[in-house]
């Protein structure tokens, strides 16, 4: 599983939102948890902190934002040799197959539909862990 | 698989599914996160709004060619008891805050009542919701009425979904 020093972005536009996953993260032993209120503001956060030495190391984004949608922002990543394999998860209030096909189309790591409690996103973070790192060794419990 | 069910011709007010799909939307939302139980109440039709409560999360929902509004209202009572569960936040005043947690219940409220719907062979789009407070009227520009389901909570407060299709 990702180590607890992991370092996140938050992407809503809903401070709600970004609160409850902040919760939820911390609940996890998450703390390093930075936030962005839609893709626009995101995209310059991820490129600055790349060029700082200090990359985002997950990225959670809700889908349906003004201004730059999630998965604008998820492309627009994928679309950079920087941060194509940063491990992007959407968060959504859909669950449709049409939109679940799109995400994986354009390389989501995984996806999480809203509202969703702390074992739902450890789950889907796991799942995310393995498909990035999958010689990792798994943690005995 | 077979082909998605028809939709009824008659008004979906009287679709028993479509009550069911938004009542619940809000016991899976308001549980999930805010560990929070509500009980909904008898619903009733009002044929002309009815001011009820401080603040409200209102989506206009489109599912070609039905439209209609979606409007959550909460007395200050159900809103502040939702958000100590939900966020461990204490508030007395309606204020931006409470106004984001209400924008953001909205959405996901009617984002998993819609996709109950559509799997029942509606076709409602997403939308982003608009959270209005303070004292306010609603005049639909059509004739239809409104349909609304009261929940109650555990402090003895309630909030009231109010639904309505032309």
């Amino acid at each position: 599983m990702f180590p607890n020093t992991t370092k996140f972005l938050v992407v809503d536009d809903f401070a709600t939102m970004r609160k409850i996953i902040k919760k939820v993260l911390t609940e996890l032993g998450y703390t390093n948890v930075e936030e962005a209120d839609d893709g626009k503001t995101a995209l310059p956060m991820i490129q600055a902190a790349h060029d700082a030495g200090k990359p985002y190391e997950f990225i959670i984004s809700d889908w349906n934002m003004p201004g730059m949608q999630g998965i604008d922002l998820l492309k627009a990543c994928k679309a950079d040799p920087r941060f194509k394999n940063t491990p992007f998860m959407l968060v959504t209030a859909e669950s449709e197959q049409k939109h679940i096909l799109e995400a994986a189309k354009a390389g989501v790591s995984d996806y999480v539909v809203k509202p969703f409690n702390s074992q739902t996103l450890k789950g889907k973070m796991e799942r995310v862990y393995a498909k990035h790192y999958p010689n990792a060794q798994p943690k005995a419990s | 698989m077979s082909a998605a069910p028809k939709v009824e011709a008659l008004n979906p007010l009287f679709d028993k599914r479509l009550i069911n799909a938004f009542v619940d939307g809000v016991l899976k939302t308001l549980k999930t996160i805010a560990n929070t139980e509500a009980t909904p109440g008898k619903p009733f039709i009002e044929p002309q709004f009815v001011l009820k409560g401080e603040i409200a999360g209102m989506v206009g929902m489109v599912a070609p060619p039905l439209k209609g509004t979606l409007l959550i209202s909460y007395g200050k009572d159900s809103i502040f008891h939702i958000l100590e569960n939900m966020l461990g936040e204490k508030h007395t005043e309606i204020n931006g805050e409470v106004s984001d947690a209400v924008g953001e219940m909205t959405n996901m409220i009617y984002g998993s009542a819609k996709t109950t719907l559509n799997q029942l062979g509606y076709n409602f789009e997403m939308a982003i919701p608009t959270v209005i407070s303070g004292k306010f009227n609603i005049t639909h520009a059509d004739k239809g009425a409104t349909l609304v389901i009261p929940f109650n909570l555990a402090n003895n407060s309630t909030f009231y979904v109010e639904i309505t299709v032309q």
